[in-house]
């Protein structure tokens, strides 16, 4: 094994916050003997203080290092600077904790978190020496793997990705360690590690089926082309979370991430069905935890981490079902130590007076709601089950109680979005000041109020009711943002936007096929990258990927796809059926909203997995 | 309310820890081994640290300082021990006492410089550099960017060994609050000097700090 380690401090001499590729943070893992274990390198296509934030790496990263025949460690994109100074000086993407290059360790596993990260998984690889595409990987090289959201379509990256691992990790993970480290011991090829792996449930080799497609470009079938594979792939839930792996423990950080606090996971999953959001469906069905399990969680991680903020984490903090005796415990164990609590996720529709005293007993933090849509008609659409009344009632409660400043969070682009929609936003914020003003001087805080609109384009994505759906063009969003901009006519609403281009390629990605993987590579010799972030997104570049592939990203993103296509995901079994996603779309044109998971079960298919709300 | 200064080393990697994110490893770590730090009154408590002289980031060092409020009755030993098992490993806490010298009295730094040069650099050309009245530079400040005399600033310079792949010498530069500066731009502008691009390979370990005593400079602990 070559060490880079002298040439690697030299680079770190050179280049913005060397923190971030130091390692060595208290609680990071350091294990000596490499070579005698497992080595899984941890990939995540973002900053360090972007992936440092995500809470699915923490869980993993821990949990595969508990095992003592396996070593994780982690890897996260190096910044432009880096990345520079390492191409220069001939060095390879190195891993954070030995600072061992990640071609040499056996399986190199991405989290694909977001669409717009793929260009830095292709450009990590490229980094680490790895062939970009599997087939042309060898014997020796590693095996590469991803999951998270974006893994469920992962097609995109097909031509890249060995093996995805479909759902929640806490058990697949092991059980691929455990298939890898008896194919060692049997000296099979790479073909064999393959073939035993996509027997089990939540791995899908990409390689093993064979899409067909029709002469207008859509997909004609997508079919195994092998005995022994499964003609859809299942993802993997944990049944019980109480059960399983949990975190107690928190790498902290040198320097300031994006979430630099303890992420305290209560529930997965959401009872709601927003027709819009791919989480809601794909981690169906709901699981909580214990009140009992979460203190107990929660007094481990202030014991190992000496954090001074705790953050609930969850689709929707105030769905869980025993919010109050939670929070009552957490403020016991919280106060004294002047530890923040704070509760992201909540929803207007059951957001007391009684939880916003708690929350506010150590430190009071900004309000945001995301009533989603502008007018009932739509919210009705997509099924946000807001009523205005709620909104109102509820921005009431805050400034009585001393906020006056709110922040709200939109869609535009939304299907079946017409004018009065959008200008309906507005009216709405302004709905949200006239309340404010309404209530007496002695009551309220401060003078004036302030709200800020922000909008973010609607992206179509797959396994939602909306997957069929074509995204607004980017001149029909930019002239809805600039209506809707027309449309405030106080200074007390501030509004910002999203920029549409990216969403525009994030719905080519988010419902794209196999043939974009070459675009991916075209993409990343361009040198894009950090697609996420403003000052690198290069739209320019790429559409010229697109246009050297030969591939039209518009047939993506701006088609109305009819129910009977097939699509590029259909063999990936999310639990929810795609029958029950047919009955929500048309169910979205009548504007007929669907109760929750908690009021009425509508038997969406999540319920074969055996456990969650649908058994409650 | 007892103060207690603790002397600790910040070596390996920990030499990237910046001065702010070094604040906020301390806090933490207090936090962790639960010992009864004192907060700051007002809107926005804080821990009180106070840290006598910040490293300059890409430094090590044997010899740092910081002062922290306990509780009354806090023990000293108790202190260390905790702290070096909540600490990560390139930050180690040495001793422990009662602060009896204050940072406001801090003049100066030494600092072991290792240079890894490309060419051979004889003895004199290094004297030459040292011996010179005038070395203009910039340094930079919070208002922005000053003319300064980097001669003014340079104490004493001690040659400790020279051969064909290391040059290693000694020099003691102003610290604190009077007039300060980091020693990289002192080795910066000595490879200038040189025509060297020997800066890639430098290191730079801070190994005292001293502070007035009356008439007397002594070693600050």
């Amino acid at each position: 094994m070559k060490s880079f380690e002298s040439k690697f401090e030299v680079c770190l001499k050179k280049v913005q916050k060397p923190a971030r590729y130091i390692g060595n943070e208290f609680n990071s893992v350091h294990k000596e003997n490499f070579s005698d274990l497992v080595s899984f390198a941890f990939c995540f296509p973002d900053v360090y203080e972007v992936g440092m934030s995500h809470l699915g790496m923490k869980i993993l990263y821990h949990m595969m290092n508990e095992r003592t025949d396996t070593v994780c460690e982690r890897v996260f994109a190096p910044w432009v600077d880096m990345e520079e100074e390492l191409r220069k000086n001939d060095i390879p993407l190195l891993s954070l904790e030995s600072h061992i290059p990640v071609s040499e360790f056996d399986i190199v596993g991405f989290t694909l978190q977001y669409e717009m990260s793929y260009s830095n998984v292709i450009n990590m690889l490229d980094l680490a020496g790895i062939p970009l595409k599997s087939a042309d990987r060898g014997e020796d090289d590693a095996f590469v793997c991803a999951g998270g959201p974006c893994a469920y379509n992962g097609e995109p990256l097909a031509d890249v990705v060995d093996f995805f691992i479909l759902g929640e990790g806490e058990e697949v993970n092991n059980e691929i360690l455990d298939a890898y480290k008896e194919w060692k011991n049997e000296n099979g090829s790479r073909l064999n590690f393959l073939v035993k792996i996509s027997a089990i449930e939540g791995v899908y080799v990409p390689a093993f089926y064979d899409v067909e497609y029709n002469s207008d470009c859509t997909v004609k079938s997508i079919k195994p082309n092998r005995d022994g594979v499964p003609e859809m792939v299942k993802k993997r839930i944990i049944k019980h979370l109480d059960d399983a792996y949990v975190l107690d423990k928190m790498i902290v950080p040198f320097m300031d991430i994006v979430h630099d606090r303890m992420t305290l996971e209560i529930f997965r999953g959401c009872i709601r069905g927003c027709r819009f959001c791919q989480a809601g469906y794909l981690y169906r069905p709901v699981r909580e935890h214990s009140t009992e399990k979460l203190l107990d969680i929660a007094q481990k991680l202030i014991d190992s981490t000496g954090y001074e903020e705790m953050s609930l984490s969850s689709l929707s903090t105030s769905d869980f079902t025993c919010l109050h005796q939670l929070i009552d415990g957490l403020l016991e164990k919280t106060i004294d130590k002047r530890i923040n609590l704070s509760l992201p996720s909540l929803r207007v529709d059951n957001f007391s007076m009684e939880l916003m005293e708690k929350v506010q007993t150590v430190k009071k933090s900004g309000l945001t709601f995301a009533p989603e849509a502008g007018t009932q008609r739509l919210r009705d659409v997509i099924n946000k089950n807001v009523l205005e009344e709620d909104l109102l009632r509820t921005s009431r409660i805050a400034f009585e109680g001393g906020y006056n400043r709110i922040k709200l969070y939109f869609m535009i682009g939304l299907p079946t979005e017409m004018e009065e929609d959008v200008k309906g936003i507005a009216e709405l914020a302004q709905k949200v000041i006239d309340v404010f003003y309404s209530i007496p001087k002695e009551v309220r805080k401060g003078r004036s109020v302030t709200v800020t609109v922000s909008t973010s384009s609607f992206v179509p994505k797959p396994f939602t009711p909306f997957q069929w759906e074509p995204q607004n063009r980017i001149e029909t969003l930019i002239e809805k943002q600039k209506l809707l901009k027309d449309s405030i006519k106080t200074k007390s609403i501030s509004y910002n936007w999203h920029q549409s281009h990216v969403s525009f390629l994030e719905a080519v990605f988010a419902k794209g096929d196999r043939r974009l993987a070459d675009v991916l590579i075209a993409a990343q010799k361009k040198g894009c990258k950090f697609d996420g972030w403003d000052e690198h997104f290069d739209y320019e570049k790429w559409l010229e990927a697109f246009r050297d592939c030969g591939v039209d990203p518009e047939f993506y993103a701006y088609r109305k796809i009819d129910h009977n296509e097939v699509l590029p995901w259909d063999h990936i079994d999310i639990g929810v059926k795609k029958e029950y996603l047919m009955k929500e779309h048309d169910r979205a044109y009548e504007g007929v909203t669907t109760p929750s998971c908690r009021e009425k079960c509508m038997g969406c298919g999540a319920a074969s997995f055996g456990g969650g709300v649908c058994f409650e | 309310m007892s103060k207690i200064r603790l002397k600790f080393s910040k070596t390996g990697m920990g030499k990237y820890i910046s001065h702010l994110d070094l604040l906020r490893t301390f806090t933490r770590a207090i936090h962790r081994a639960g010992l009864p730090v004192r907060y700051s009154q007002g809107f926005n408590p804080h821990q009180l640290i106070t840290f006598s002289l910040p490293l300059a980031l890409g430094v090590t060092s044997e010899t740092e300082f910081v002062d922290i409020d306990f509780e009354d009755g806090t023990d000293k030993c108790e202190v260390v021990e905790k702290l070096n098992s909540n600490l990560p490993p390139d930050i180690r806490i040495l001793k422990a006492s009662v602060p009896e010298c204050k940072a406001n009295d801090i003049v100066s730094a030494r600092y072991t410089v290792t240079l890894g040069l490309l060419k051979a650099v004889s003895k004199d050309k290094l004297q030459e550099f040292f011996d010179k009245a005038d070395i203009p530079a910039v340094k930079k400040t919070k208002r922005g960017e000053k003319e300064i005399n980097l001669r003014e600033y340079i104490k004493s310079y001690e040659l400790k060994s020279l051969n064909e792949k290391e040059t290693e010498f000694e020099v003691i530069l102003s610290a604190g609050g009077e007039s300060n500066i980091k020693p990289d731009i002192v080795v910066a502008k000595l490879c200038e000097f040189l025509g060297d691009s020997a800066d890639e390979s430098v290191e730079i370990h801070r190994t005292e700090i001293f502070y007035t005593k009356g008439e007397t400079v002594e070693t600050f602990c």
